[in-house]
């Protein structure tokens, strides 16, 4: 009896010592819990990338659905995966807008002008294809540091009223969209449409009553 | 052999005295309006943890986040914030993950519970082992020695 405790709580113990150090094998110690899922856009107000005079805020986002991806020209990840999200693009009408932030540019020095940032990313986008719609230039990388990027490619999942849905570290190939941002994305943007759909008839019925309401008055004139 | 042995132990010392500058010349880029806050500025950068080179606090890191968690903390600290507030601002991007002295929550109680769990098991099974085995030892021990006299005096 106490010889069988001696050997069963050892075993035991053993056992759960195994299936520990098992999950370790597959965790991910990259993986972060996100600060700013189901959270508002912090707030923001930065220049587009190749027009600084635009100026952009997270209201710029809102009304679709959108992929914010946080990427840079010495991201080599970002290179990777730019021409599959340029497919997402062309073939699934992705609305994938650029958070751009250059490394070289620090803002301690300001070695690199902004001629040079543009130039660079104009031969990158043309060389694998160009996904977004805009790219927002987080100049001093402050927006980032609010969304808790870590490095780059990093993306968002923004729904049409501005709110993250979903941050996913690391780059998106067809595996990651299938699986993981896909899915929510096109849910998000499928409610978009029922409720735009809604809208949408609410305001063409509006509109009826408008050219009634004009058509009576013209009657009402002619009368 | 005395003395080389204290030369040794000077190059040691005067290696891990660099190195140890080394480490913390991120404070270089950065002047501070009393030392107090310069003190306020190293300890911070030493106890937040970089989340890109997730070993190395942002003092060491030379990742470009840990570039900007050390501007932000400067920045933080000028506009008179204190090391709590700084601590605060980065935990609401990073996570509890960020503070390398993480908070007391069910989940990292087991962190303390468990070595003090385990020393009070420990010292439990070997006071009841203590105190079963020696009267049984003993008493075939007696019945042993009674034995030996017994033959002994035959």
């Amino acid at each position: 009896m106490k010889n069988a405790r001696l050997v069963v709580i050892p075993l035991v113990l053993f056992l759960l010592l195994v299936v520990f150090l098992f999950k370790g094998l597959f965790s991910d110690p990259r993986e972060l819990d996100s600060q700013v899922q189901d959270k508002m856009l912090p707030e923001f107000s930065l220049p587009d990338l190749m027009q600084p005079d635009v100026i952009y805020t997270p209201d710029s986002l809102k009304g679709k659905v959108t992929l914010l991806n946080v990427w840079g020209v010495w991201c080599v990840t970002c290179a990777v995966e730019m021409p599959y999200l340029t497919q997402l693009k062309n073939e699934q009408g992705v609305h994938i807008v650029g958070l751009y932030f250059d490394q070289d540019l620090d803002p301690d020095f300001g070695t690199k002008t902004l001629n040079r940032v543009q130039q660079e990313v104009t031969s990158m986008l043309s060389r694998y294809g160009n996904p977004y719609a805009f790219n927002i230039f987080d100049v001093y990388r402050d927006t980032s540091l609010d969304l808790g990027v870590t490095g780059a490619p990093e993306h968002f999942v923004i729904d049409t009223n501005g709110v993250i849905r979903m941050h996913h570290i690391g780059d998106i190939n067809e595996r990651v969209w299938r699986n993981k941002v896909g899915p929510l994305y096109n849910k998000l943007v499928a409610e978009a449409s029922t409720a735009g759909l809604k809208t949408g008839t609410e305001k063409s019925a509006s509109a009826d009553n408008g050219i009634d309401a004009s058509l009576n008055s013209t009657r009402d004139a002619v009368k | 052999m005395k003395h080389f042995f204290i030369t040794a132990l000077k190059i040691i010392a005067v290696g891990v005295f660099l190195l140890t500058g080394k480490a913390y010349s991120a404070q270089d880029n950065f002047s501070f309006d009393t030392p107090e806050q310069r003190a306020v500025f190293l300890e911070l950068t030493a106890e937040l943890r970089c989340p890109m080179c997730q070993n190395q606090n942002i003092a060491d890191s030379d990742a470009m986040i840990a570039h900007d968690m050390r501007r932000k903390v400067y920045s933080l600290l000028k506009q008179g914030k204190t090391e709590a507030e700084v601590i605060d601002y980065m935990k609401a991007r990073y996570g509890d993950f960020v503070h390398y002295k993480p908070p007391v929550t069910i989940a990292t109680l087991w962190l303390w519970a468990i070595p003090v769990l385990f020393v009070f098991i420990a010292m439990l099974f070997i006071v009841k082992r203590k105190s079963n085995q020696p009267p049984q030892d003993m008493a075939a021990k007696l019945a042993k020695a009674d034995e030996m006299l017994e033959q002994d005096k035959e």
